[in-house]
């Protein structure tokens, strides 16, 4: 046997571990495409862990049995999956074939440039029993009200279909009383119902998101709003400071103690058991929680309605709907988007929905024969018709949203007044804007 | 270092070779190849973000070079104060009253507990907090606080000491309060054990001699222990300040920086600049300015210890 020398070893271990360590590596290249670029044997889909994309989980598998392509969810938690998406977008990375989009971050991501587009690049087309709005809030730049001053060149496309149709809604107990049609009855219902354990509202007022949330459909119903049409902060319009008002002094005299640090899941709560007669809710808060025989108390007691009326006459709620969008990085772009028409397929939605998951077709929501499960459906389907509210199409929304919840939520906790919040709030936003290049 | 230099510089019997001129040892080669992994692993981990926190804190989004202006924005934002004025009221609070109750139970331990067995289960006691990952202590601290199901307002009604809720994380002072405790129950046990350790260095016969001439327990602590704890109290203070300024996790479980601004600390800040409003720069800038103040105060502690210097 031939003696080598240190040198030579050293070079040959080094090879080989190299060879080694790279192959994995190689496999897995491999393994991402079977053959023919259009039929990839996985998917990597950018999820958001929660009750908002559990059904998906449920329905995948069959997409994977019909297809033989491999569904991987890859969860994070709401923050985390902003985070890791702004941050894969900015690489250009190719990590997810697809991924879940809050509808509030679509700004960001069409501003950014990160998605492919689903109309011109894979011949998605508007379908009328999905409601307009919802095709409206996948595009960008956004079809109606402000758009930003960097995206006004831009062409329009179709970026994000939206998997779950969430619209915030309101609910209250039927028990006890008929529903309210403006924020006076909610009012009254309120000082009627509040006793002891028993609280006539629900804040969800924790800090930022969950504040900004929930506040801001009462804020729209007054006739308050964010911005103008061109981008003016209204936060401290007499109407704005009329519903932080309304809110966060008079309503909050009958709602539970701690509503500043209240979040959906506590709001829920207290709904379930019993100890609270009205709030804004979400349909995911309703199927998990209110209306689970296993935790609630009072199902079938709750009866989901949209936004009562406020001072401007109308009732808006407010979009929540999670989209699924093709990141640009993706080199599965094709098998992506036949996955996203899979999922709009009347028959796989009505499964989805079987699984708990929250539809957008109308012919859906309106089925007499899906009502007893999902007692919302009649609800979100007339929010939808009435053309909820978005957040304004921004990327500075998640900015905006932390000035203005924070503001709020020390508004909720009685630190400052309502008009002092919201004249911090309009004054950070401000200087916020005018840093972003708006006209503000 | 040098003293390993020195011994390998000793000539072999021919002529001394100029410093900076001469081939390294093997030895000495050996050496630099054992550091290599860890240096190269500091250079990826610390100092090419370093360096790339840097270049952002001095560039624009698209890359541009800006100068100091990102510092300036930084400098001159509002909340950068008001999260500067609650990490400093937070730490007010954290600091003495971990140091003071940390060398309590240092001192009642060592003076009054001699049996091993017992001394060893107060050891494991007193490391179970620090092991605990933080989300989770703030996850249990949330079900103690929280309002409508949190256990500390339950026992407080049940004794009959209070008839309603308090608002532990909805009033500011309270807040403060409540997130300063998590802090405190994680954090004096390393106080303790530092102290502790510290204690075990005193020579006994000095002890001894002190109690032969009367010397009361404050005397002896005053005059004798002390002066052995000193330098680990500086340790501490460094240890705990640089802490104080990296808490998150548990305040943002228990308030989200809330009500208002109330707790939201110096990281809290620099996160939501970084991920909520993504200014990137600012938040660079943020961080270049932290990392400069505490290696000044790193600076100033390690001149203060009074450490034996080769």
């Amino acid at each position: 046997m031939q003696r080598i020398t240190r040198r030579e070893f050293v070079k040959r271990t080094a090879v080989t571990s190299a060879a080694f360590t790279s192959l994995p590596a190689i496999l897995a290249a491999c393994g991402t495409s079977t053959g023919t670029s259009n039929k990839p044997s996985k998917l990597v889909i950018a999820a958001v862990k929660g009750n908002e994309d559990a059904p998906l989980k449920k329905v995948a598998p069959k997409y994977q049995s019909e297809t033989g392509i491999t569904m991987e969810i890859v969860e994070f938690p709401y923050d985390q999956l902003f985070e890791k998406l702004v941050t894969t977008f900015q690489a250009n990375g190719s990590s997810y074939d697809l991924c879940m989009m809050d509808d509030p971050w679509m700004p960001k991501f069409g501003t950014m440039g990160a998605l492919q587009a689903l109309d011109s690049q894979f011949g998605f087309q508007r379908d009328s029993d999905i409601p307009a709005v919802v095709y409206d809030v996948g595009t960008w730049p956004p079809p109606h009200g402000p758009v930003p001053p960097s995206e006004q060149s831009k062409s329009q496309h179709l970026y994000g279909i939206t998997i779950v149709g969430n619209v915030e809604m309101f609910m209250y107990r039927k028990d006890k009383s008929d529903a309210p049609k403006t924020w006076d009855d909610v009012l009254s219902n309120a000082k009627k119902y509040n006793a002891a354990n028993f609280y006539g509202y629900v804040i969800r007022g924790k800090a930022t998101n969950p504040v900004s949330s929930d506040s801001l459909p009462i804020l729209w119903s007054f006739g308050g709003n964010v911005f103008d049409d061109n981008w003016k902060v209204q936060l401290d319009s007499a109407a704005s400071i009329d519903a932080v008002t309304f809110l966060t002094r008079t309503l909050k005299t009958y709602a539970e103690p701690g509503a500043e640090n209240t979040d959906a899941a506590d709001r829920s709560r207290l709904m379930a058991i019993g100890q609270a007669y009205q709030s804004t809710v979400w349909p995911g808060e309703i199927t998990d929680i209110v209306e689970d025989p296993s935790v609630s108390q009072v199902k079938g007691k709750v009866a989901y309605i949209p936004i009562p009326q406020g001072k401007s006459g109308k009732g808006l709620g407010m979009m929540g709907n999670w989209l699924l969008g093709i990141p640009k990085g993706s080199k599965n772009g094709s098998a992506a988007a036949d996955f996203i028409k899979w999922m709009l397929k009347p028959d796989n939605m009505r499964n989805y929905v079987s699984n708990g998951g929250i539809p957008i077709r109308k012919s859906i929501l309106n089925d007499s024969s899906l009502t007893a499960a999902n007692p919302y459906f009649p609800a979100l389907a007339q929010s939808f018709d009435a053309v909820p509210n978005w957040r304004p199409r921004t990327d500075q929304w998640n900015a905006v949203e932390t000035s203005y919840g924070t503001a709020m939520n020390a508004a909720v906790a009685g630190q400052t007044s309502p008009q002092a919040a919201m004249q911090k709030a309009a004054g950070e936003i401000r200087t916020l804007m005018k840093n972003a290049g708006y006209p503000s | 270092m040098s003293r390993l230099v020195a011994e390998i510089r000793a000539p072999t019997g021919t002529e001394p070779v100029r410093a900076g001129r001469r081939r390294l040892g093997r030895q000495e080669r050996l050496a630099y190849m054992i550091l290599l992994p860890a240096l190269g692993t500091v250079f990826v981990i610390v100092t090419i973000p370093f360096v790339i926190a840097v270049f952002q804190s001095i560039s624009s989004d698209d890359g541009t070079l800006i100068g100091l202006r990102n510092y300036a924005r930084a400098l001159s934002n509002p909340l950068l104060y008001e999260a500067l004025r609650a990490t400093g009221i937070y730490a007010l609070i954290v600091l003495p009253a971990e140091i003071l109750l940390g060398l309590a139970f240092a001192l009642l331990v060592h003076r009054t507990v001699r049996r091993p067995g017992l001394r060893a289960t107060l050891y494991v006691l007193a490391v179970l907090p620090l092991v605990v990952p933080p989300v989770a202590v703030g996850v249990v601290a949330r079900l103690i606080y929280a309002p409508g199901y949190g256990v500390l307002n339950y026992l407080l009604q049940s004794a009959g000491i209070t008839h309603s809720e308090i608002q532990w994380l909805g009033v500011p002072i309270l807040a403060m309060g409540s997130v300063a405790t998590v802090d405190i129950w994680q954090w004096t046990p390393f106080v303790y054990l530092v102290l502790f350790a510290g204690l075990q260095t005193v020579p006994r016969e000095s002890v001894e001699a002190a109690q032969v001439d009367g010397a009361t327990w404050w005397t002896q602590f005053i005059y004798i222990e002390l002066h052995y704890l000193w330098p680990l109290f500086l340790l501490i203070l460094f240890f705990r300040t640089a802490d104080v300024l990296r808490v998150f996790d548990h305040v943002f479980i228990l308030t989200g920086g809330g009500p208002g601004t109330t707790t939201q600390l110096l990281s809290l800040y620099m996160y939501r600049i970084e991920f909520k409003y993504f200014d990137a720069g600012q938040a660079a800038a943020l961080a270049v300015v932290v990392l400069v103040s505490i290696s000044v105060l790193y600076a100033l502690v390690t001149r203060a210890l009074p450490l034996e210097r080769t």
